[in-house]
């Protein structure tokens, strides 16, 4: 697969402040790659970079192989960019907002009109063509945001926190439109700061911080990095220390830590864990009202790697 | 062409404003239409006067009287000085003359026998003064010719009766061009109103934060795309100078359709071309809708108060119309003032109007290149 992004040593500063810090990574034709990070990471000021939108103090962009320059048309026609904020004309219903953004695009009328409707189909608000924005819910805007910057069929696209603040029907027809728009052979650039969406979505994920790749690869790859496999959560009434000293000695245990009645265990390994510990509190006589196992998130990588959650 | 679509689609969105400034315009045309300039007409003022009268029988005193009494309104109250006090006072009566004793037989035989008056001291007391001045200064010059007291009063009436007649050699209708600058005085403020209005609220849609940010990264290069923009707005402001000069055409009916007609409808052209500069100016400055028609607002109607659209610039007081001197409307409609009042129409009578509307242009010019410094210094920074 061919690289069709390629971001190298990008640095973006203002005055003091280093937004993007000798950022490099490629983006593989066909792929959804997410970049992950809390508030203020760096990833907006990132695609902002891409896009030609700021100018860079060090690096160099490619997409497509050709240099990106404010003036790249060529390379321009085959983006299409979701903003974090919704863009779209208050003044003009679905349809005609719609035809604007794509007409930017695409000069015929016909062609147009199959790529309008096409876009709405795919995030579903064929029964809100002729609303104006001011009509849909927060979640159909959200929709409308979307398809204004995909109507014209682009190779790649640039989602920064298409979900936010978005109901969860609506989040899942999101989702299932960016599957289907890979399907279709568009690379897609995702940013948000939803674990799960990653998860589910990307093929590859890149955890940015201050500006810099902590760490780079798929969702179970960087899940090698949390140092765990395995975390059970239980919410006791009362455990004494020796039985804490217990669980400490067992074979795969990580780390154990007790915070107020919430005991978390966390393991290397992750097999028989969660009965073992349970066989445990029950001869100890330790009671409990809540017990569960997880798998480790890319919170828990995030947490790892930077000592603070994903979501401070 | 999608942009120049787009552009009328986000208009139609606004047309309540462009009727609502337009009916307002039809409305105080055909108010205009029903009121007639006071500064044309001639009206005729009669003083009211009381004669107290102490010669019944002179014939020159009865002259006085009937002379008097043709040019004035007279009014019978006591001859006590308390009333005609009082109707001094309260106005009911302006003037009060007093013919004394044996007046006309005194006149004849050669003295001068003084006629005593009081006034209220106002406009029409003088009127009345100057109409008794003149009767006996006239009876004065006659009475050194004439020594039969007939022969005199045949005399003074025949100068009396003697009035000099004036013909204004003028073919211009003073009402018809009187109601053209009033209606185009009063355009201004709907020029102003529905350009800049619509103008900026259509161009912060466009350059509304995220919306231009999407525009930027198109294929569509960003100038051509505001080239495009700027072209729909001159269209746009020219069809609405286009309906208001209709609308003229209607009201004002033939006077649109000679020179000074024309000369009218290029100087609201100029203006609409001034009014869509300042539109543009304050669209790069401010891309709040809010903001914006609250400003609009602000400089359509400060600008139409300050320069004389809504009251004839002459009732302003000077301090105004200084300040009025630095906003455009305060040469378009001094233009429009000067094109009522011209005779003639040539190049001599035409050069205020010129310097008038080069004064609109430089205006334009220059809200351009502002514009234009704004917008480069706002990319800089952006």
């Amino acid at each position: 697969m061919k690289n069709i992004v390629e971001v190298k040593n990008v640095t973006k500063e203002y005055k003091e402040l280093k937004a993007v810090d000798d950022l490099s990574f490629v983006v593989k034709e066909g792929e959804i790659l997410g970049l992950l990070g809390p508030n203020g990471s760096g990833k907006t000021t990132t695609i902002n970079c891409i896009l030609s939108l700021l100018n860079i103090n060090k690096g160099t962009i490619k997409i497509f192989g050709k240099i990106m320059k404010p003036d790249a048309y060529d390379i321009k026609k085959d983006i299409g960019v979701v903003f974090q904020e919704v863009a779209v004309f208050e003044e003009l219903t679905v349809y005609d907002n719609l035809d604007y953004f794509c007409g930017l695009y695409i000069k015929n009328k016909k062609q147009r009109k199959e790529y309008i409707e096409e876009a709405i189909a795919l995030v579903g608000l064929e029964n809100y063509k002729k609303f104006y924005p001011k009509q849909l819910s927060g979640g159909l805007l959200r929709r409308l945001n979307i398809a204004c910057g995909i109507a014209h069929k682009p190779k790649l696209i640039f989602l920064d926190e298409p979900t936010v603040a978005v109901d969860p029907q609506s989040r899942n027809n999101i989702l299932e439109g960016i599957k289907t728009l890979r399907d279709r052979g568009a690379t897609i650039i995702y940013t948000t700061h939803y674990m799960e969406e990653v998860e589910l979505l990307c093929d590859r994920i890149i955890i940015l911080d201050k500006g810099k790749v902590l760490a780079e690869g798929s969702a179970d790859e960087l899940k090698e990095l949390a140092n765990m496999d395995e975390k059970i959560t239980v919410e006791v009434d009362h455990i004494k220390e020796t039985v804490i000293e217990k669980i400490k000695y067992f074979k795969n245990v990580h780390e154990v830590s007790l915070e107020r009645n919430t005991l978390i265990v966390t393991y290397k390994k992750g097999k028989n864990n969660l009965s073992e510990l349970i066989d445990l509190l029950k001869e100890n006589k330790v009671t409990y009202s809540k017990i569960f196992s997880e798998r480790p998130t890319l919170n828990d990588v995030f947490l790892n790697l930077t000592g603070k959650e994903l979501r401070d | 062409m999608i942009v120049f679509k787009t552009f009328w689609n986000v208009v139609k969105k606004y047309k309540g404003t462009v009727i609502l400034y337009t009916v307002l315009l039809l409305v105080f045309g055909f108010l205009n239409m029903s009121t007639k300039d006071t500064q044309t007409d001639f009206v005729n003022s009669r003083p009211d006067i009381f004669i107290i009268n102490k010669d019944k029988d002179g014939l020159l005193t009865k002259n006085l009287i009937s002379y008097l009494g043709e040019n004035s309104n007279r009014k019978e109250i006591k001859e006590e000085e308390d009333s005609i006090n009082d109707a001094l006072f309260y106005r009911d009566i302006n003037f009060v003359i007093y013919i004394p004793e044996d007046y006309s037989k005194e006149v004849m035989e050669g003295s001068n026998p003084e006629i005593e008056i009081k006034s209220t001291g106002d406009y029409q007391a003088s009127l009345a003064s100057r109409m008794l001045e003149r009767y006996l200064q006239i009876q004065t010059i006659y009475k050194k010719k004439e020594t039969d007291e007939e022969n005199l009063i045949e005399a003074i009436n025949h100068n009396l009766k003697t009035s000099a007649k004036v013909e204004i050699a003028s073919s211009l209708d003073t009402t018809k061009t009187t109601n053209s600058s009033r209606y185009f005085n009063f355009a201004s403020y709907s020029i102003m109103a529905v350009v800049i209005f619509v103008v900026c609220l259509v161009m912060s849609s466009f350059k509304e934060k995220n919306t231009k940010k999407r525009i930027i990264i198109s294929s569509m290069n960003y100038k051509e795309h505001n080239r495009k923009l700027l072209l729909a707005s001159f269209v746009y402001s020219s069809i609405a100078w286009l309906l208001f000069i209709l609308l003229g055409a209607i009201l004002l009916k033939d006077i649109l359709f000679t020179t000074r007609g024309l000369i009218y409808m290029l100087n609201a052209y100029l203006f609409t071309f001034c009014s869509l500069t300042i539109a543009l100016l304050i669209s790069t400055l401010i891309t709040d809708k809010n903001a914006v028609s609250g400003i609009v607002n602000v400089i359509a109607l400060g600008s139409s108060f300050l320069c004389g659209a809504f009251v004839p610039s002459e009732w302003l007081p000077k301090g105004v119309l200084q300040i009025a001197h630095a906003l455009p409307a305060y040469w378009y409609i001094n233009s429009n003032d000067l094109l009522k009042t011209i005779e003639v129409i040539n190049r001599e009578s035409l050069k205020p109007i010129l310097i008038n509307s080069l004064v609109l242009i430089i205006f334009s010019v220059l809200y351009i290149i502002l514009n234009n410094i704004i917008s480069k210094y706002k990319q800089k920074i952006g």
